[in-house]
């Protein structure tokens, strides 16, 4: 039974784009057949994030349009064959596509794929509607500030009236020292203000952006700690049932000896 | 210093505004009640009070919104001013 996944937020710059290539790629690393969307038509970013850039030809709007086949618009991910791509158009607008027209395409990709993720356009326009509208299930994605969890609530509150179901959060960019501190919102602090499901947790992680700067995704590196995030948030989704770990960068008592020596082991866990 | 405030609790720790801050805007997003409804709702539940309770002080009237687990609250602080008592 294929699904529809839609990744959304309310605000952007969030992480919606980056959740979406790594998620994708963690479920095809497992073995499955998987369809990105990119719907964020005139803003297309989730090309360059995994890097495929250079290969497109056709994109959504043509499909939606019939200047092509479904077949011809998805492109093959680099690393993964069973990973392809649904590029936005990047010169027209949103109102280029309906929600009527989401939906069909979503069953069209229902038939080919096990799993399908549309990456949102940030905000609560048409945009945003259109992305959900053939959902089957939404994941908030949101970081522990102020505005982007304000924004995450109001999301939350139109998803539920558009009858998606309970949405499920992903926690972005927690930095677990400043928690510590006292100086960011703890997991418990933004669960207890959404009051959702959390799916997962994903560390402040300067790699996202060295493997974003090369067009990897960052799932593909082990000692990366948001890909290892998303590679439990991934196992999550297809129901396993994995407990969630907050990949810290504090110092582990491995870490403070060598740490004396000028050695640190990577990546160490909580 | 402010690992060092906090410890003497000159400062409160900001992951604490924040979520206090978050659960007063939500409450406000989802209620709307503007700044000035919450103003003419303050004078006009002092003018009904003075009806009752002439010692009322207007002025000094607290409305605020809660948020709670299952309901929100609408939370009224009327303070009475204590006048001497005659013999």
């Amino acid at each position: 039974m294929s699904r529809v996944i839609t990744i959304t937020s309310g605000k952007g710059g969030v992480g919606k784009t980056t959740a979406t290539a790594n998620l994708g790629a963690a479920l095809a690393m497992q073995g499955l057949k998987v369809a990105v969307v990119d719907a964020d038509i005139g803003l297309r970013n989730l090309d360059v994030v995994m890097g495929l850039e250079n290969r497109i030809v056709y994109d959504l709007v043509d499909v939606v349009e019939g200047r092509c086949r479904l077949r011809q618009a998805l492109i093959k991910d680099k690393h993964f064959p069973d990973l392809c791509l649904l590029p936005a158009a990047q010169t027209r607008d949103k109102d280029a596509v309906t929600a009527d027209d989401m939906i069909a395409l979503s069953n069209q990709l229902r038939a080919e794929f096990d799993y399908v993720l549309i990456d949102s356009p940030a905000g609560i326009e048409a945009g945003f509607r259109n992305a959900i509208a053939g959902a089957d299930e939404v994941l908030i994605v949101t970081t522990p500030e102020v505005a982007s969890v304000r924004d995450a609530d109001r999301v939350i509150g139109l998803v539920e009236a558009f009858e998606k179901g309970h949405p499920r959060l992903i926690i972005n960019r927690l930095k677990p020292r400043m928690v510590s501190r006292g100086e960011m919102m703890s997991i418990d602090d933004v669960l207890q203000i959404l009051a959702i499901d959390l799916i997962g947790v994903v560390p402040d992680d300067e790699q996202i952006v060295t493997s974003t700067n090369r067009g990897e995704v960052a799932v593909l590196d082990r000692s990366s700690r948001a890909g290892r995030a998303f590679v439990e948030i991934a196992r999550r989704l297809a129901g396993e049932d994995v407990p969630i770990t907050v990949f810290d960068d504090a110092p582990g008592l491995l870490n403070r000896i060598f740490g004396v020596f000028g050695i640190r082991a990577r990546g160490s866990e909580r | 210093m402010s690992f060092l405030e906090t410890l003497f609790g000159k400062r409160e720790r900001s992951s604490d505004i924040a979520r206090d801050r978050l659960l007063t805007v939500l409450v406000h997003d989802r209620v709307k009640l503007t700044p000035d409804m919450m103003e003419q709702l303050k004078a006009d539940l002092s003018a009904v009070i003075a009806r009752y309770v002439p010692s009322v002080d207007a002025g000094a009237i607290e409305v605020t919104l809660l948020r709670g687990e299952t309901v929100d609250h609408l939370k009224a602080d009327i303070p009475l001013r204590r006048t001497p008592q005659k013999l």
